[in-house]
């Protein structure tokens, strides 16, 4: 809060004939902050919607290839001449063919009403953040977003914990994960089939986005056929799967295929690093990312998107003095060290905070000089003028004063 | 409000979706049903009075087929499915950002960091099982000192809360220098509370022994609260009575668990919140100013990512206010050791450097730019906050 400044530049104040006394503090902005806050709260909404439309599409897919094939199994039977049992065969087959989609599509929708409620749920629980339960409201929001932290790092057991322990199963994203996980388990064990199955089940978007993930998934597998000196498979597997990417793709496809003629104990270090293992690390940030932008998440965890803003606007040169309080995160060796890089706040107007009482002083709670030039605020010096008979004692000094010899400072 | 209509904009999608999943079970069940009729004619062609043969049962099921036409069928809810789905989306992005990182700075947080900060907020919070298991995960070294303070202060609180002092009261005892030096008086309390609490369940010589072993050394530094609370000896079994709420309210237990926790984090140099907490809650405060100051210099993204301050205050509640900043009415200049505040008799402060330019130097006296006072030379002192 700003209530020792009036909002007006200094020029306006230059004019201005008497000391500014009393601006009143601003009402509470802790709604305001709430109402500004919520709208960063996209991902939280967009999440379990893209998950809903991803079950919707997927089961629409489903009904139009069975019910495809349905019929044009009909027209075959009626256009061949088949016996009366292969026909009575034929239909039956059919019959349980729709039988079995019926029943499939009843699983999906059951699914889709739950995926629906989750996107309820949500909107729910942004409805309900109210100044009665705005503690409670934040300290939900802190556990989201480290569920979503330990989510993307594959904390996958603390952040089931985390959510279970505080029934918000409903606020976080753990199921999508699960889909994620399958992936980078895979992908950790030098597998890349499970990667390129959720390529082929999310194509038309990776497309969209011209995400070269499969591309690179091929040239990993085309580089493990190097490695393995199985040259013909290797030439084989690049003209059905690398060369589609050719014509975009054309350096890395180069570089690629130039593997073969150096195998995979290579000197050369512009080839050798395709060989080394953290290639497959990067196959695992890649997917990372792509999964992410598929769900419409943020590319960085949300913990360090706020821990970032947090401690950009937290940090003051202060905060790396050793008088530094405890109350400030900064004080920490932990949190200055991810502060380093990190820009300073700005001041437009002075904030002060008693030495004695770390509040702010304000017009309530004004700041008044001593002798020697301390300043302190006006509950603490009354507070220490009534316990010892208007006697003043500065804290960092020693210095002892009567209370009637401190002056007011006007700090605007 | 605008969540109402996002709401009413999902519901539709809803209502679409079910009804469109409603649709192709319904064609499902159309299908299935004359495929079921022919399978039926062609199974009862035997009877040498029917009148079809299997290929034109064949035939007919065909052009009914294709008169249901089931692909088409579903053609019109899923496209109003698709419109909705798209609205909502379109929706969503319009009410809320639909990037929140686009202030992020492009520095990596070291992971180690970032998992010990998280282990320690849990621990804090009293939440071991996670903090172990976040740990485990990262693969990160065990924290084991933090880990026995915050089990140990959750002990004492979690026993206290059961109205049982005595592991509070062995730990005051222990860090009794500590926290004098602090000028807690929580040991006091604690005996206070133990000593009205003998006196109400117990007899008066009870108390009197508790007092004269426990309360006794805290005469000398607390006097008064010494005497009100023997003076309680005389209401013993209806503690509420006596006329000394201050000592005997029952908010004094109510009070205790947070006292406890802030003497404790306290004693071991710990911030009474947690400083992940904090840092967040700023956060999430600050960025909605970052993201707008963002959007207007989205040309000067190099800027953003070197700049080694912000360019625009970003203001966060009071409880974010932990250094006294000094900000020059006149020059806008942050005040620091080289420029310092300074006091005129008028109570007016600026800083040293505005102080220097209007008296030229020290040479001359000048008017206050914020009040009709005329400052001689001299007439001034530096202020320490
Ligand atoms: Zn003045």
């Amino acid at each position: 809060m700003d209530s020792l400044s009036n909002g007006a530049a200094a020029a306006t104040i230059a004019t201005r004939t008497t000391p500014i006394t009393t601006t009143p503090a601003p009402p509470s902005s802790k709604l305001a902050h709430l109402t500004e806050s919520l709208k960063l709260e996209h991902q939280f909404l967009r999440v379990p919607f893209e998950h809903y439309k991803k079950s919707i599409r997927a089961d629409h897919r489903v009904f139009e290839k069975e019910m495809s094939a349905v019929i044009s199994g009909v027209t075959e039977a009626a256009d061949a001449d088949v016996s009366k049992d292969d026909a009575v065969h034929h239909l039956s087959s059919l019959v349980s063919k729709l039988q079995g989609l019926k029943r499939k599509l009843e699983g999906g929708s059951r699914i889709e009403n739950l995926q629906a409620q989750r996107c309820r749920a949500r909107l729910d629980h942004l409805e309900s953040a109210d100044a009665e339960n705005l503690t409670d409201w934040n300290n939900t929001r802190l556990k989201r977003i480290l569920v979503d932290y330990m989510l993307r790092m594959s904390y996958y057991d603390t952040a089931a914990k985390l959510a279970e322990s505080n029934n918000i199963q409903d606020l976080v994203d753990i199921d999508v994960f699960q889909e994620a996980k399958r992936v980078i388990d895979a992908l950790q064990n030098k597998e890349v089939a499970p990667a390129l199955a959720w390529c082929a089940d999310n194509k038309s978007r990776l497309k969209k986005s011209k995400s070269k993930f499969e591309f690179q998934l091929r040239l990993q597998e085309f580089i493990e056929l190097v490695r393995a000196e199985n040259s013909m498979r290797a030439i084989t597997y690049a003209r059905k799967y690398l060369s589609p990417w050719g014509a975009t793709h054309t350096k890395e496809l180069q570089r690629v295929m130039a593997t073969l003629a150096f195998k995979s104990n290579t000197e050369c270090a512009r080839y050798k690093v395709l060989f080394e293992p953290i290639q497959w690390d990067f196959l695992v940030d890649q997917f990372k990312q792509e999964f992410c932008r598929l769900y419409g998440m943020t590319l960085e965890p949300l913990l360090n998107i706020y821990l970032q803003a947090g401690l950009s606007a937290l940090k003051t040169p202060y905060c790396y003095e050793d008088d530094c309080t405890k109350e400030d995160p900064l004080s920490q060796d932990n949190f200055r060290k991810l502060a380093l890089p990190l820009p300073y706040s700005k001041q437009h107007h002075s904030k002060l905070v008693c030495y004695i009482t770390k509040e702010l002083m304000d017009t309530e709670n004004p700041p008044q000089v001593l002798p020697n030039g301390y300043v302190y605020s006006t509950k603490a010096l009354e507070e220490m003028a009534k316990k010892n008979n208007g006697k003043i004692t500065c804290p960092r000094t020693g210095l002892i004063c009567d209370y009637l010899d401190l002056v007011k400072a006007y700090i605007s | 409000m605008e969540l109402t209509t996002i709401k009413d904009a999902f519901d539709r999608v809803n209502k679409k979706q079910k009804l469109s999943s409603s649709k192709s079970q319904e064609v499902i069940d159309q299908v299935g049903r004359e495929i079921e009729q022919a399978l039926e004619k062609i199974q009862s062609a035997d009877d040498p009075t029917s009148p079809f043969d299997q290929k034109s049962i064949l035939t007919d099921l065909v052009l009914e087929l294709n008169a249901i036409d089931p692909l088409h069928q579903l053609e019109g809810p899923q496209k109003e499915l698709n419109l909705n789905l798209s609205k909502y989306q379109k929706l969503l992005e319009r009410f809320f950002n639909p990037d929140i990182s686009k202030a992020y700075r492009n520095v990596d947080f070291d992971l180690h960091i970032v998992n010990q900060i998280l282990a320690s907020h849990f621990y804090q919070e009293g939440l071991f099982d996670l903090g172990d298991s976040i740990l485990n995960e990262a693969g990160e070294p065990e924290a084991t000192v933090l880990k026995s303070q915050f089990l140990d202060m959750h002990q004492i609180i979690e026993a206290a809360r059961l109205r049982n002092l005595e592991p509070a009261l062995k730990w005051a005892s222990t860090n009794r220098e500590k926290l004098k030096q602090n000028g807690s008086k929580i040991e006091l309390k604690l005996h206070q509370l133990q000593f009205l609490d003998v006196l109400q369940k117990g007899t008066r010589a009870d108390a009197v022994i508790y007092a004269r072993t426990y309360l006794a050394p805290f005469y000398s530094l607390h006097k008064k609260e010494f005497q009100k609370l023997m003076c309680c000896l005389l209401w013993a079994g209806r503690i509420g009575s006596a006329p000394y709420p201050e000592i005997t309210s029952p908010s004094h237990w109510e009070n205790l668990t947070e006292e406890l926790t802030r003497e404790f984090c306290s004693v071991l140099g710990h911030s009474y919140g947690s400083p992940l907490g904090v840092a967040i809650s700023a956060g999430i405060e600050g960025l909605p100013t970052l993201l707008k100051l963002v959007s207007v210099m989205s040309a000067k993204k190099q800027e953003w990512q070197a700049m080694k301050q912000l360019p625009v205050p970003v203001e966060l509640g009071k409880e974010f206010q932990f250094h006294s900043i000094f900000v020059c009415p006149v020059s806008r200049d942050q005040g620091s050791e080289e420029n310092p505040p300074m006091l005129m008799p008028c109570s007016h402060v600026l800083c040293k450097q505005s102080m220097m330019k209007l008296s030229k130097s020290g040479t001359r006296s000048f008017k206050c730019p914020y009040c009709p006072a005329e400052i001689s030379v001299g007439q001034w002192r530096q202020l320490y906050f």
